[in-house]
């Protein structure tokens, strides 16, 4: 079985980040970058199965500029076997992104897809859903635990209120949830080794997909600064202000 | 902290360093944050849970200096000592004995790997490969001190009173060892001893591989250290401890030839100086942003600020020494030696007054022990005494500039 897992390079989730002065964006400049903390858990399953004997073959694929690399650089290190960068220094919407990862995919012919559920720069939460659809695969999206068989794979989905556990025919695609494993660390010697794994580079129009934005970014800002709060005397006074100053009595 | 020095360092450096720190983030500084007493735990032992060194294990940074052909880890040669810099210091960001402890590994991997038998390596590499809880240690230091062995002193009154004699086909060890890092817990050690005490310690002195089960190695005791308490510095006594001829080392010169192990060492000592001092501005920082006198955080009394910016001038000149420093053991350059030195007792200095700056930052806070703003003082105080005191570094840079003139041997009182 072979696993296609995409990775995207993000600000690292523990840097505070800021809007930029004009609005047009977030500042990235001089800013640690990771790996999306939802692919590193996608990653982690796919080297999982690989370390079960279920899958012999995992191909992690970016999509981004060219230090995106290195990020399928540690994803190497993690245990996936060869990778893919497909090199654009343009912002990919998701839409576009699932168009590039559905003809990685036709060239790749994997079994299985797994990606994050979502990034954590713009919580689009799109893109596998839109791959799966333009493949015409199941989609499992979600996941909280996997059983891969050798025609299907069970996915259980964390849902509102509860789980829910599909049967999705192969070839599918899954989207990792946060309790579907706790990825590892890349190891030192792994990362000596990943050094000499193949890493393949290709840009958009090799596969034909056009990257221009079709959504226009109108203003980005930062969430509005919340105000102190205060200490209160006695119950009697925290009563009297949530009445009368916040209303929520 | 700023990343100016990203862009000299190889992918895998960076990535290696990113995996570190991510475990320190994770598992070392939670710990050490939540369990400040576990440091005061006598016995020694157990103040370091398995958790913690087997984290270390899964990252792979007990074995660095391994050659690859034994299992080890493939690092660049020509950048080894730099990588073994960004490393400890990330190690020594969550904590310094953790760091101590693993580096001292490494360095002595550097010896055996240059100076034992073939066959020596492959019985000891794989197994300090397999057990997690194999130390390795250094062992130099003995009663009658270590300055003039430093500088060093060539003359035979100067010279080790453990002494080793070869009868047959084994050499015999008589003698002690003092303050020796991983000295209570190691299970390999490597031991330098006088072999003819005719002439100076540098022609004189030879090095041999005693394992811990040696009849005749006693380790008589785990020293209480006043900082980086989660290494287990020790006591050993060699009363006619015997070790096969083959054992040895090097033969007479061992203390000359010991100096890539004493380059790397001294770069590394900084480096995890550096760590403490990373954890002392990031503690700082946070703790000025927070906390509120005078109406307002610390950070926005101006007071406060200028000793912030000091601490971060000061990190950011000992990372840059240390890089030069690191860059010319790694290329051999004639000033390695000179300068390895300086990066060391400059650290040691400067982390220090960043951590009296820390603990003055924190106000009464900084000198509680749960608070481990005091530990990291502690921690930065015993990196001054360490492989060599300040005045004696000092004395080793300026004798090596000007080898005709100074830092001659005083002689004996009459
Ligand atoms: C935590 C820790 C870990 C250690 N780990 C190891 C280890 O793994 N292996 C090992 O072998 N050793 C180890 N040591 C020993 C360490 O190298 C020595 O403690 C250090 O070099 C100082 O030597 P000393 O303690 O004998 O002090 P001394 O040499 O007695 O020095 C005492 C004072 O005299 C000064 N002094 C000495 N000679 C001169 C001189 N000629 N001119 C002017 N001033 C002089 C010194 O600067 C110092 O201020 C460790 C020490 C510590 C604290
Ligand atoms: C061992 C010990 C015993 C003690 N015993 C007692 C006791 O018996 N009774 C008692 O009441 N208290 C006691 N204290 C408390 C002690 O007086 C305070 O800890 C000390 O005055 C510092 O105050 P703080 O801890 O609130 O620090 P902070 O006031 O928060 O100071 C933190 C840092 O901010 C700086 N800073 C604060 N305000 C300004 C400003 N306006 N401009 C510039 N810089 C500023 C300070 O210089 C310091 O560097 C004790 C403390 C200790 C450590």
């Amino acid at each position: 079985m072979k696993i296609l897992v995409a990775v995207k390079r993000v600000a690292d989730p523990n840097v505070k980040v800021r809007a930029l002065a004009d609005g047009s964006g977030v500042d990235l400049a001089n800013v640690k970058m990771t790996m999306n903390p939802f692919d590193e858990i996608a990653v982690e399953e796919a080297v999982r199965l690989k370390e079960a004997g279920r899958a012999n073959e995992i191909v992690v694929v970016s999509i981004g500029p060219e230090k995106s690399a290195e990020t399928l650089r540690t994803a190497l290190a993690m245990g996936a076997d060869r990778g893919l960068l497909v090199r654009t220094e343009a912002t990919v919407e998701p839409l576009a992104v699932a168009k590039i990862l559905k003809a990685v995919a036709e060239a790749e012919k994997p079994d299985v897809i797994i990606t994050g559920k979502q990034a954590i720069d713009d919580d689009a939460n799109q893109t596998g859903q839109m791959l799966s659809a333009l493949l015409g695969w199941g989609q499992g999206t979600f996941a909280s635990k996997l059983v891969v068989g050798d025609k299907a794979i069970e996915v259980t989905r964390e849902i509102d209120g509860g789980l829910q556990t599909v049967s999705l025919a192969l070839p599918a695609l899954v989207t990792a949830d946060l309790r579907l494993n706790e990825p590892r660390y890349a190891s030192l010697p792994n990362i000596m080794k990943a050094k000499k794994k193949p890493i393949d580079e290709r840009t958009p129009a090799d596969y034909g997909v056009a990257v221009e934005p079709r959504l226009t970014v109108v203003r980005v800002h930062e969430p509005a600064t919340r105000k102190a709060g205060i200490k209160v005397g006695s119950v009697g006074e925290l009563v009297e202000r949530l009445r009368m100053e916040a209303g929520v009595l | 902290m700023i990343h100016a020095d990203d862009g000299i360092l190889s992918q895998e450096q960076r990535l290696m360093r990113d995996s570190c720190r991510s475990f320190v983030d994770d598992v070392v500084t939670p710990f050490i944050r939540s369990n400040w007493q576990r440091e005061w735990d006598m016995s020694p032992g157990e103040r370091l849970p398995g958790s913690i060194l087997e984290g270390a294990e899964a990252i792979g940074i007990r074995t660095l200096g391994v050659p690859e052909e034994f299992g080890g880890i493939d690092l660049d040669r020509e950048t080894e000592v730099r990588t073994f810099a960004l490393i400890a210091e990330e190690i020594a960001r969550g904590d310094s004995g953790l760091a101590d402890k693993l580096v001292q590994n490494w360095k002595v991997s550097i010896v055996i790997r240059q100076f034992a038998a073939k066959h020596l390596q492959e019985k000891w590499f794989p197994r300090l490969l397999e057990d997690p809880k194999f130390l390795l240690a250094h062992c130099l230091t003995e009663p009658r001190g270590a300055s003039d062995r430093w500088l060093p002193y060539n003359v035979p009154e100067a010279s080790m009173h453990t002494r080793a004699v070869l009868d047959g086909d084994h050499w015999v060890i008589n003698g002690r060892k003092q303050f020796i890092s991983n000295g209570f817990d190691a299970s390999l050690y490597v031991v330098y001893a006088n072999t003819d005490p005719s002439v100076g310690m540098l022609q004189g002195t030879s090095s041999f591989l005693v394992p811990r089960e040696t009849p005749g190695l006693t380790v008589t005791k785990c020293n209480e250290t006043m900082g980086c308490r989660f290494m287990n510095n020790g006591e050993l006594v060699f009363e006619d401890c015997r070790v096969p001829a083959d054992h040895l080392l090097v033969k007479s010169t061992a203390l000359a030839s010991a100096g890539q192990y004493f380059r790397a060492g001294k770069i590394i000592q900084a480096a995890k100086n550096l760590g403490v001092g990373v954890a002392c501005f990031e503690r700082t920082a946070d703790y000025v942003q927070n906390y509120v006198q005078g109406g307002r955080i610390l950070i926005k009394h101006q007071a406060v600020a200028l000793r912030l910016a000091d601490m971060a001038t000061r990190i950011e000149a000992v990372r840059s020494l240390v890089e030069r420093a690191s860059k010319a053991v790694d290329e051999a350059h004639p000033d390695a030696d000179i300068l390895c030195n300086m990066a060391k007792v400059y650290a040691s200095e400067e982390i220090m007054k960043v951590a009296t700056h820390a603990l003055e930052l924190h106000g009464g806070n900084g000198a509680m022990l749960e608070f481990g703003i005091e530990k990291l003082f502690r921690d930065a105080a015993i990196f001054l005494h360490m492989d060599a005191t300040v005045d004696v570094s000092r004395m080793k840079i300026i004798k090596n500039m000007f080898p005709a003139t100074a830092g001659k041997y005083a002689g004996p009182e009459t």
